[in-house]
């Protein structure tokens, strides 16, 4: 009876894991023509469950509208099954001071297992030079 | 084990409990939350604030990147808000987009909006054009309004679907940026954002 009950609650276990699971294969280009513009980045992790869960791969910037900064953070979820987070890009100013503008929201994104995706930002202002990205867990 | 022990334990365990429950509660006293925030209510039957917010950064991030603002003859260039058709099943102010817009365009330097000039003759500031206008007259001159050189126009969607008690609803904001002098649209973007649950909630 006791070994029953054992079956039954792993093989919930197991159904309700498998639910949540859908890992993306990928297929690109052996030698990307992309040659991106690297950035070196600070990291700083308060949450360390969350920094398990989810790395970043790289970061990139490239200018646009002749004088504006747009950021790329590619983002790779750890593990195998899907992940909701919320992130939010903010800017500053040569003198370190928040530049704001539309573009300051929480934004919800969801990785599959194991998927790599990008988030962009364009700054609305071209006084704005340096960003922060922060990563929160999802709902 | 002891029973002092064992009380200590479940106490411990209750404390514990009402901590992480009341971290995690929906509030009944009113309080105030950042505009457009993880913690905004999410609605299957409206667009929510958090939505003309996403729709409005998707709009702006695309149209910076995509170029066409820098190959303008002078800038800043000119705007004129044209129409945003609401095809969707609520009453909404279309302006809930347009103005993050035209916020954020202002903000880049590249472009600035007339408030002069509106569709059908209906302006924004109608007193900064009777103002031009007395001004022009009273100098004896022809007023000089400086006509765009975009206009902006849009359309807003609704697809609702239900599988059982699973509602979705899925709106559509699309937006046109058309270059006056040859009527055509140099840039088009569409975003759209999705709903899915059986009744709304408290944050996202």
């Amino acid at each position: 009876m006791k070994s029953l009950a054992l079956f039954a609650a792993s093989a919930a276990l197991l159904l309700a894991l498998t639910g949540c699971q859908t890992n993306v294969n990928t297929v690109s280009r052996a030698e990307p023509l992309a040659r991106p513009t690297l950035v070196n980045d600070k990291r700083i992790v308060t949450d360390r469950t969350l920094g398990d869960l989810i790395g970043v791969v790289s970061v990139n910037e490239t200018i646009v509208s002749g004088n504006l900064r747009k950021v790329q953070v590619t983002l790779e979820n750890l593990r195998d099954n899907n992940r909701e987070i919320r992130y939010r890009f903010e800017w500053v100013d040569q003198d370190g001071m928040g530049v704001g503008g539309v573009s300051e929201l929480w934004l919800p994104l969801v990785l599959a297992g194991r998927e790599t995706r990008s988030v962009s930002t364009v700054a609305t202002s071209p006084r704005a030079v340096d960003f922060t990205l922060k990563i929160v867990e999802g709902k | 084990m002891n029973s002092p022990l064992r009380r200590f334990s479940a106490v411990s365990l209750l404390a514990a409990g009402l901590l992480s429950l009341s971290g995690c509660q929906t509030p009944r006293d009113a309080k105030y939350i950042e505009s457009g925030g993880a913690s905004t209510v999410v609605t299957l039957d409206q667009i929510n604030i958090q939505d003309w917010n996403r729709a409005a950064d998707a709009m702006v991030a695309s149209l910076l990147s995509s170029g066409v603002l820098e190959r303008v003859p002078e800038q800043p260039a000119v705007l004129a808000i044209s129409r945003i058709v609401n095809n969707t099943q609520q009453q909404v102010d279309t302006d809930s987009l347009t103005k993050k817009i035209r916020v954020a365009l202002n903000q880049s330097g590249k472009v600035i909006t007339t408030t002069t000039l509106g569709l059908g003759g209906k302006v924004e500031d109608p007193l900064a054009k009777e103002s031009a206008e007395m001004a022009a007259m009273l100098a004896g001159q022809k007023q000089v309004t400086r006509l765009p050189y975009y206009t902006l126009s849009g359309k807003l969607l609704e697809d609702r679907a239900q599988a059982g008690k699973v509602k979705q609803v899925t709106y559509t904001f699309q937006l046109s940026l058309t270059t006056v002098k040859d009527g055509l649209a140099v840039w088009e973007e569409e975003k759209q954002i999705t709903k899915q649950g059986t009744r709304s909630s408290v944050g996202w």
